[in-house]
């Protein structure tokens, strides 16, 4: 016994030097691994659709309505996770930097209301008065939506630009790598990516992951 | 003498399975984490990511736990992702509330992008996931399971 657990330690000696020296780096750190994470729906380079869903003020949004935007940042949101609330303050703070620039934050809460009561229509609309919302809030009546786009979890980020009629998906995953505090994080996936937008550059993390409540 | 005799009725008691205390949770950071995850183990390991916020999460749980009480050769562990300001709030009063005896590790580590790729390239982050492990095989369960999903996961390591 005493033969298997020293090699069983010393295997885990031996992960542990490989992860911290960086020899598998790019698996085990990287974000941008592969397309791998997203299993359905679209992959950067998709044409993204385009919906009419209902916003918190009772009329239909569409991503033709906006003739100036130069893209779109779409987040499936909602009211009951822990995660889309931790980032409820820095989705608006995105919105208005962002929009000023072409690139408007369009909200899509995907669940269920029957499975998650407090992500119900009227709740959201309570939500977004709480907070000051200063972007559409929309309902994906029906479930029609999400799956097309393949979002799992709330929050999920789908970062469209438009190229001609088309609203082409660029970055799909996280806001960024620490939900807990927005001080203390290291990388800023999305902003990243919409900087890259802007500046005609390419963009370093297409996909990123990060932990959030499955869509129901 | 006959505090030994109570000491090997008490351990004894231990190790019978169905009579287990109810958890605690214990916290862990990245390092004890990626041990977890890298070690290969004797038994098959039934690797679990929740959070007591996670409905579809808490629903599933039960069959975890009995998975864990029903066979000897079959070891649960439950990785909480909740918040570790939580621990004594919330996680530790819901272990008890739902009689939770399989081990709880709650992993403090917001930095989920750097090490939810080291259970598996698949995984974008939504929970529950389940890895189920035995040796150097491993299985990875991207979504909720049912009970009988979850044996069938299991059988395939016998």
């Amino acid at each position: 016994m005493k033969i298997v657990k020293f090699l069983s330690l010393s295997a885990v000696i031996l992960v542990a030097v490989v992860i911290t020296s960086g020899v598998i780096d790019t698996k085990v750190m990287g974000y941008d691994v592969a397309a791998t994470i997203q299993e359905s729906g679209y992959k950067v380079g998709d044409v993204a659709t385009d919906f009419s869903l209902k916003n918190i003020d009772g009329k239909m949004v569409s991503l033709s309505d906006y003739k100036q935007a130069k893209g779109f940042i779409v987040i499936f949101t909602c009211n009951h996770c822990p995660y889309s609330v931790a980032y409820e303050d820095r989705i608006i703070a995105i919105d208005k930097k962002y929009k000023e620039l072409g690139y408007p934050v369009i909200a899509i809460n995907p669940n269920d209301t029957e499975t998650y009561p407090a992500d119900s229509y009227e709740n959201m609309i309570v939500r977004a008065r709480e907070k000051g919302f200063t972007f559409p809030y929309l309902f994906d009546e029906g479930q029609k939506i999400y799956p097309q786009y393949g979002a799992t979890k709330t929050p999920h980020v789908y970062l469209l630009k438009k190229e001609g009629p088309r609203n082409v998906v660029r970055y799909i995953g996280a806001i960024d790598d620490n939900h807990k505090d927005a001080s203390k994080v290291k990388n800023h996936f999305l902003e990243d990516a919409l900087q890259a937008l802007l500046n005609n550059k390419k963009i370093e993390n297409t996909y990123t992951r990060a932990i959030g409540c499955s869509i129901k | 003498m006959k505090w030994t005799l109570y000491l090997f009725i008490l351990l004894g008691l231990l190790s019978c399975k169905e009579d287990k205390p109810i958890s605690t949770t214990q916290v862990i950071q990245r390092e004890g984490f990626i041990n977890i995850i890298n070690e290969p183990s004797e038994k098959i390991q039934v690797i679990n990511f929740w959070a007591t916020w996670c409905a579809p999460c808490v629903e599933e749980l039960p069959y975890f736990e009995k998975v864990n009480t029903k066979y000897d050769d079959v070891d649960v562990v439950l990785i909480s992702l909740d918040d570790v300001e939580k621990v004594t709030s919330t996680v530790n009063p819901f272990l008890k509330e739902e009689e939770i005896k399989s081990a709880v590790y709650l992993l403090d580590d917001p930095y989920a992008a750097e090490w939810i790729p080291t259970v598996d390239d698949h995984w974008d982050g939504a929970i529950p996931v389940t890895l189920i492990k035995k040796g150097k095989e491993k299985y990875f369960i991207n979504k909720a399971v049912t009970y009988d999903q979850l044996e069938e996961a299991i059988a395939q390591f016998r």
